[in-house]
């Protein structure tokens, strides 16, 4: 792809993202529930008191005015203050975004290595014992919804096995400074076997229960990928040339029938962000999906607003790198 | 595969192994929610102040049987109506070594109350809970006179839930650094504050003791305490099960049975500081007339629902104050549960073949007023049931005195200060904020306006009772029942027990 090319696409980012901000911005402030009304609960406030909180939130102006001014801060890289938090929102979000991302991270690695192999076992071995178990078990992982199946290893692991804990990200004793913030890379940078593998015996459920979905939609699209490329004639010439199975397998077949899997791959990882707000809260796992979860009960519009800009970010930034991926995966298709 | 299988099994072996346990000294908390912020000025928000109370003391405290008594103050007077006298205890050092003084305490209460002295030119969220302090000056050396523009006896009853901070800790890590790091009185002092994860403290050996009012005196029990943010209740109760933590809130009902059946772990109840009731809309063309709002009083068997749907974890109410809250008129007749009576009155009010109504209620109570409605159309009432977004229900129901549409709102009010002025003004005074039923009556605004500048303690309470029986006459609300807040303890846990203002002091706790 040409460097023109490139650009072009970074710039349709920009009307997709005024869109984005405008849509969330209306959303959230047409949505029926008031700031300041929930935070005084049930207190006694008067009329002045009321007023004094609302102009401090910034909500005493009109609704236009305060979207020209969100629009205008947030191209600077300043979101406001989180209502609740009463700190910079880009602060509140940067605390949580590393256990997300290295949540969904984890996911993902799952996925691929438990989607392909199986995918590929199922078209080999196809209207198999092992195929038809690997199709009801992608089907299950599909339609299995995520809080009833994180409860479920909870109460499994956790419970009655007890060598897994039920929540959390590390454990209390073990303190890590950070590098990357992702904790599996730095306990190990940090030369800490101890703390990593407590960091990985509280990311392994939800990072399954996350990932189960994923790993459902990748096998099967590795299933039909593999077998449609193996009706295809070059393999059948392949083999007829007399090279030996495994390598017409994954010399000439699992290369092409991955093209259409690592693309949807890239593209099912925005939808992890999406899968993360339940697991996040299943598992309490102390990241960005829960975050804004509980901002949007509670009407924390910067926050929403920020975190939702993010995720539409992440999400275009990904079907765009599929695309790239795809053209050099497969070098007759152009953007 | 095999050898795929084989790894996982080595790895779930080491894993376990290497799986923290928590020591003896440990005391693990899996709570609900983290906190927003460890800046007490800077929050309105119940959970936040639960953990951080830990780390704070307030001048005045309460017991577990909610008596308000001194802290941080040695004795408080009430000089005159609208001056209260605050005697500071000397002694009491803050986490950082420096000595706290009574100047600390004017610039909390300053801080909390002072237009934009929050920081950042910002006003305190929580000026409007300390309803109409107008003044906080330090008189002869370590007295704080606190002055109000109009009496208001809820003072005392509101100082437990404001914490004391250092002047010259705030001044120099300014606004920011409130909101995360913590120089406080209490009993505990912040370690590290893993955001959205825990918050983990460990004792502070140099406190001063505690209220002297409340048994042991002394530094905490145990050496470190964690709050761990577990939002999702089966989670949590899961927690507690494997031995993770060691008390949990909001226990949902349906897991008691469950937790009373290990061997590890049990419940604990405390009657909360909720009232819960249906509002029937006064003006409207059905219930503006009050044999139609009895009828309604006697057809629900709040017995029948407090034990079959809430697991026997509440308390009936006739009226709506809390059986626990200051002024409570012990003596409300209560309508009872009869069918066939409210048939009679509707019959009577024009209704002899019933009447078609829809009850509003949000997400969280639609089990429950499924229940209530089923008794209603027994009696009469051809209830619909309608779930609302709580936002919209508001703005449908909380006019304050606006015109409003609907029948019924089966609703709840909080009061965590258990004073009367926090629950019955809102909900019983004309045109008042939460009065979702659209009552006036001029008598018992006379009553609870006086009520709210009353000095005389027995008058008040005087007050108060003769206004619940007069509202409870009038039947503007069916009052219900106020629910047990319901907390999962493990059995090694000792010396705790919850609190109805919804504190978690782990001050006392201790665990074998």
């Amino acid at each position: 792809m040409s460097l023109a090319r490139f650009v072009e696409r970074l710039l349709q980012l920009i009307p997709v993202l005024l869109g984005v901000s405008v849509i969330v911005f209306a959303m959230i402030t047409l949505t029926p529930g008031d700031p300041v009304q929930i935070m005084i609960g049930d207190q006694i406030v008067t009329p002045e008191q009321e007023a004094a909180m609302r102009r401090d939130l910034g909500l005493d102006r009109p609704i236009h005015e305060r979207f020209f001014a969100f629009l205008g801060n947030a191209v600077q890289g300043d979101f406001g203050q989180s209502f609740y938090h009463r700190r910079p929102v880009i602060d509140v979000i940067k605390e949580r975004l590393p256990a997300t991302i290295e949540l969904s991270l984890v996911a993902l690695i799952i996925a691929l290595v438990t989607a392909i192999p199986l995918g590929v076992l199922a078209a080999i071995k196809r209207n198999s014992f092992l195929d038809r178990l690997a199709t009801v078990g992608s089907l299950l992982g599909v339609s299995l919804p995520g809080f009833w199946f994180g409860i479920l290893l909870i109460m499994l692991f956790a419970v009655h096995l007890q060598i897994l804990p039920v929540s959390g990200r590390i454990g209390y004793a073990s303190e890590i400074e950070p590098i990357t913030h992702l904790l599996l890379i730095d306990t190990l940078l940090r030369g800490r076997v101890d703390a990593f593998f407590d960091a990985l015996s509280h990311i392994i459920m939800p990072a399954i229960t996350l990932g189960l979905p994923m790993t459902a939609i990748l096998m099967r699209v590795t299933r039909t990928s593999m077998l449609e490329v193996m009706r295809q004639d070059y393999i059948t010439f392949a083999e007829a040339k007399g090279l030996s199975r495994q390598k017409v397998l994954f010399r000439h077949a699992l290369k092409n029938a991955l093209i259409p899997t690592v693309s949807v791959a890239a593209i099912e990882t925005g939808s992890l962000l999406g899968g993360n707000m339940i697991v996040e809260t299943v598992f309490g796992w102390p990241g960005l999906g829960r975050l804004v979860v509980e901002s949007i009960f509670v009407r924390n519009y910067p926050l929403v607003q920020a975190a939702v800009l993010f995720y539409a970010v992440t999400y275009v930034m990904l079907n765009f790198f599929a695309d790239i991926l795809y053209t050099i995966l497969n070098p007759r298709v152009k953007l | 595969m095999k050898r795929t299988s084989r790894l996982l099994a080595a790895s779930l072996l080491a894993v376990g192994v290497t799986a923290p346990a928590a020591s003896a000294q440990e005391l693990v908390v899996g709570f609900t929610q983290d906190a927003n912020t460890l800046d007490p000025g800077n929050h309105r928000n119940r959970e936040t102040e639960t953990i951080i109370r830990n780390m704070f003391d307030g001048i005045l405290t309460r017991d577990s049987s909610m008596n308000i008594l001194p802290e941080l103050a040695e004795s408080y007077t009430q000089v005159s109506p609208t001056v209260y006298d605050f005697e500071i205890r000397e002694g009491v050092t803050f986490h950082d070594g420096s000595v706290m003084t009574a100047e600390d305490v004017r610039f909390t209460l300053h801080r909390l109350t002072a237009e934009g002295a929050i920081g950042d030119g910002q006003t305190s969220p929580r000026q409007s809970l300390l309803g109409p302090v107008s003044g906080v000056e330090v008189v002869d050396g370590n007295t704080v006179r606190v002055t109000l523009s109009e009496p208001w006896p809820l003072l005392p009853a509101m100082l437990p839930f404001q914490e004391i901070v250092s002047q010259a800790f705030v001044e120099s890590v300014g606004a920011d650094g409130m909101a995360t790091s913590v120089n406080g009185t209490g009993p505990f002092k912040l370690v590290d504050w893993r955001r959205g994860d825990s918050i983990i403290m460990e004792r502070f050996d140099d406190y001063y003791g505690g209220a002297p009012g409340i048994e042991p005196v002394g530094k905490a029990c145990v050496e470190r305490v964690i709050f761990k943010v577990i939002p999702e209740s089966a989670s949590r109760v899961a927690a507690l099960l494997a031995g993770d933590v060691h008390i949990i809130n909001d226990l949902p009902p349906f897991a008691i049975e469950q937790v009373e059946n290990s061997e590890t772990a049990k419940v604990m109840t405390v009657n909360g500081t909720r009232s819960f009731f249906i509002a029937m809309n006064v003006e409207g063309e059905i219930f503006d007339d009050i044999r139609v709002r009895q009828a309604a009083a006697h057809a629900i068997d709040k017995d029948l629902i407090i034990d079959r749907i809430l697991g026997g974890n509440a308390a009936a109410i006739s009226g709506i104050l809390s059986p626990d809250a200051f002024g409570k008129n012990m003596d409300l007749p209560d309508y009872a549960y009869d069918p066939e009576k409210a048939r009679a009155l509707l019959a009577e009010a024009g209704y002899p073949d019933g009447v078609d109504i829809t009850m509003d209620t949000t997400g969280a109570y639609k089990d429950t007023a499924e229940a209530v409605a089923s008794l209603l159309t027994k009696a009469g009432f051809n209830t619909k049931v309608a779930v609302g977004e709580s936002a919209l229900l508001t703005e449908k129901w909380r006019t304050e005195g606006g015109p409003k549409t609907g029948d019924m709102y089966f609703t709840s009010w909080g009061n965590g200060s258990l004073d009367p002025q926090g629950i019955f003004v809102p909900t019983h005074m004309t045109a008042a904020r939460g009065n979702s039923a659209g009552y006036a009556n001029p008598e018992i605004d006379r009553l609870l306006d006086a009520a709210s500048t009353e000095v005389d303690r027995e008058k008040r309470a005087e007050m108060y009772r003769e206004a619940e029986a007069i509202a409870n006459a009038d039947v503007p609300y069916v009052y219900l029942w106020v629910p047990q807040d319901i907390y999962g303890v493990s059995t090694r846990l000792t010396g705790w027990s919850p609190s109805p203002d919804s504190r978690i002091n782990l001050h006392d706790a201790c665990l074998n």
